[in-house]
């Protein structure tokens, strides 16, 4: 600001006084205003929120100090410069009471005011900016994002540097850490932010479905084709696409997106003519995206495409004090929300929710603070509240051994929630993020049956076909209980719900 | 440069010791660390849109100077002077400031009928001279 052109506001009722200093500040090229009351300076200073006012101390209506008193109670910050015909002592130990900056006496030179404003307007700039660091350094909250940990931070970092721009944008991390709430940031701090965001989870759509989801079908392009539809390629022009799962995006439509990405334009299911919308890509997966190329399983040249500005989202075992600061927030979300007193957890149970490594990050920490809430009541949390999970890790917090997940569906001690999208807000306007519920009592392994590999020489069952197994077997183990056959398997409830009526919809089909 | 003067001044009739004084000092009316910096600093446009403010100040401060006399009003007297003097100070026209001052001074006993008379003298030897200033402003520094 200092250096370049500032808006100055010159409260002065003598208008000869007024003129003589807006000729004196006139080769600096700021933009000048003259109030000549107090209340117009705070009416000014209101609406135009100068960078720095000469504040005259006797004013037709009130003091320039009641002025300046007035003005900051109206959040007005800028850089007051006291202007008095008096050069007394005790007005210059009030004016910097009041929060001047800088005093100056009447009459005086053109080098005097020049030189004092702007060392008030440097001043100012140098508060205002180390002010801005010190908040970027110290924020617990970026567009629903609970968290201060460094780990957060430089999230924040990435998402604020890449928000303006174009480019894709590829998030990874665990289940649970929030991907969908980070690529819907990107979005939110976007030029974009007024067009749609439209999330899509490509492993949650059957293949035979997702380019129609993707690109929309015109009518009679298949079998139940009945209407056009618009894909969400379509429906988020001019704003962002969210791909979840990319990972599980298959080969052949992996192709088909390429195509997409490289050029801008799509074709429609059965459509004759091929369509051009302007979508930025964000893409994410709890996957090593790498790993998966070196694998075969993802396209190298799609990769490129796509991995161009790359986030991580940090394992809520990472983040240091968020685990306490996402656990309040639950707490007080849930306690208004359940109509219950809890205000705080006692500080054993801090201790073990800060000690527990979280596998299932943030979602689980939201689904065991639920659980408490629902199911006890206080005024704080007690460590006896908390489901023995919690109390059984003895403290260590380490990253969870990965485990595949037909292991951790085996195995019975170690229990590591299967793969989970994030959840709905758990507050209105304040979304969180989110990870796999955690599984409180019974531990599926001891509700389930034993699941064992098959024998040498049988084929193995395709894992979408165990996964449909054992849904439907925790759902028999709960007589359909479908939020108690979630908890079980550590998974949200929508999920056991969309992937019923997937199923169903594949019996419709395969019965016609 | 022609300052235009709305204020018409009359002989100086009575005049009480005290203003006596402060017009024995024998000085110019205005401050030439004053109004000679503003002049020298500035571009001549700016230094003579600052004398037209100054020159309708005057002639509207008078006025209602003259007016609060005439009607005895004290507060409105002081108000005046008080504004006069303020513009008075900011182009330097040290003489007109310091018979505005004692207008304002409450301890003050000049007849406030002499403080106006003097205020149209002293106006007018400030204009004057700053008028000269303003066609020949003295070097910079």
């Amino acid at each position: 600001m200092a250096g370049a052109a500032a808006r100055v506001l010159i409260v002065e009722d003598t208008p000869t006084q007024a003129e003589v200093a807006r000729a004196l500040l006139r080769d600096l090229g700021h933009e000048i205003r003259v109030a000549e009351t107090g209340a117009a300076a705070v009416e000014i200073g209101q609406a135009w929120r100068p960078d720095a006012v000469l504040m005259d101390i006797e004013l037709p209506d009130f003091s320039g100090f009641e002025a300046m008193r007035r003005l900051r109670a109206e959040g007005v910050e800028s850089a007051i410069i006291v202007v008095t015909a008096h050069g007394s002592v005790n007005h210059a130990v009030e004016a910097m009471r009041e929060g001047a900056v800088d005093f100056i006496v009447k009459p005086y030179a053109k080098t005097r005011l020049t030189v004092t404003l702007q060392n008030a307007l440097e001043k100012r700039a140098l508060v205002t900016e180390l002010r801005e660091v010190k908040a970027q350094l110290a924020r617990d909250r970026f567009f629903g994002f609970i968290g201060g940990s460094p780990a957060m931070q430089a999230v924040y970092r990435t998402i604020e540097s890449v928000s303006a721009s174009k480019a894709n944008v590829f998030i990874t991390g665990e289940s649970g850490t929030g991907k969908e709430l980070a690529a819907e940031a990107v979005h939110r701090a976007s030029p974009r932010r007024a067009k749609p965001f439209v999330a899509l989870n490509c492993g949650a759509i059957p293949r035979d479905l997702l380019e129609s989801e993707i690109f929309g079908h015109v009518k009679g392009a298949f079998t139940g084709a009945t209407d056009n539809r618009l894909g969400a390629a379509k429906l988020a022009d001019g704003g962002t696409l969210f791909l979840d799962e990319i990972g599980e995006m298959p080969l052949d439509m992996q192709v088909k997106l390429l195509r997409f990405v490289q050029t801008g334009t799509f074709q429609a299911v059965g459509a004759s003519k091929p369509e051009k919308v302007d979508v930025r890509i964000v893409s994410a997966t709890n996957r090593d995206p790498w790993a998966e190329v070196e694998a075969g399983r993802f396209r190298e040249d799609l990769y490129y495409r796509l991995y161009v500005v790359p986030v991580e989202m940090p394992p809520l075992r990472d983040r240091g004090d968020d685990v306490l600061l996402v656990a309040r927030h639950f707490l007080g979300a849930f306690a208004k929300e359940e109509g219950k007193r809890f205000r705080g957890f006692a500080r054993d149970a801090e201790a073990a929710l800060a000690t527990y490594a979280w596998p299932g990050n943030v979602r689980q920490l939201q689904n065991v603070v639920r659980n408490i809430v629902v199911l006890h009541d206080g005024d704080r949390v007690e460590r006896a509240m908390l489901p023995p999970m919690l109390l059984r890790s003895g403290g260590a917090r380490s990253a969870p051994t990965p485990a595949p997940i037909v292991a951790a569906i085996a195995a019975s001690a170690s229990f590591e929630p299967p793969v989970e999208r994030p959840t709905a807000p758990a507050s209105p306007g304040l979304v969180v993020a989110a990870s796999p519920e955690a599984p409180p009592e019974p531990r599926v392994a001891e509700a389930l049956p034993a699941w064992a590999p098959p024998a040498s020489g049988e084929p193995f069952q395709p894992l979408a076909e165990v996964e449909r197994r054992y849904i439907l077997a925790a759902l028999d183990h709960t007589s359909q209980d479908i939020p108690r056959a979630a908890s079980m398997l550590g998974i949200n409830p929508s999920t056991i719900y969309r992937k019923l009526q997937a199923w169903r919809a594949e019996e419709a089909r395969a019965g016609r | 440069m022609t300052i235009q003067m709305p204020i018409r001044f009359a002989l100086r009739q009575s005049v009480d010791p005290l203003v006596r004084q402060c017009d024995s000092l024998e000085v110019s009316a205005i401050d030439p660390d004053i109004a000679g910096q503003l002049a020298s600093e500035l571009p001549r446009e700016d230094f003579v849109r600052i004398l037209r403010t100054f020159e309708d100040g005057l002639g509207r401060l008078a006025v209602m100077l003259e007016a609060a006399v005439g009607k005895g009003d004290l507060d409105g007297y002081r108000r005046a002077a008080h504004s006069l003097a303020g513009a008075a100070a900011a182009v330097g026209a040290r003489r007109l400031e310091h018979v505005a001052r004692l207008g304002m001074d409450h301890r003050n006993t000049v007849d406030p009928r002499t403080i106006a008379l003097h205020v149209r003298h002293e106006a007018h030897a400030a204009l004057t001279e700053l008028a000269a200033l303003a066609e020949n402003p003295p070097g910079p520094g």
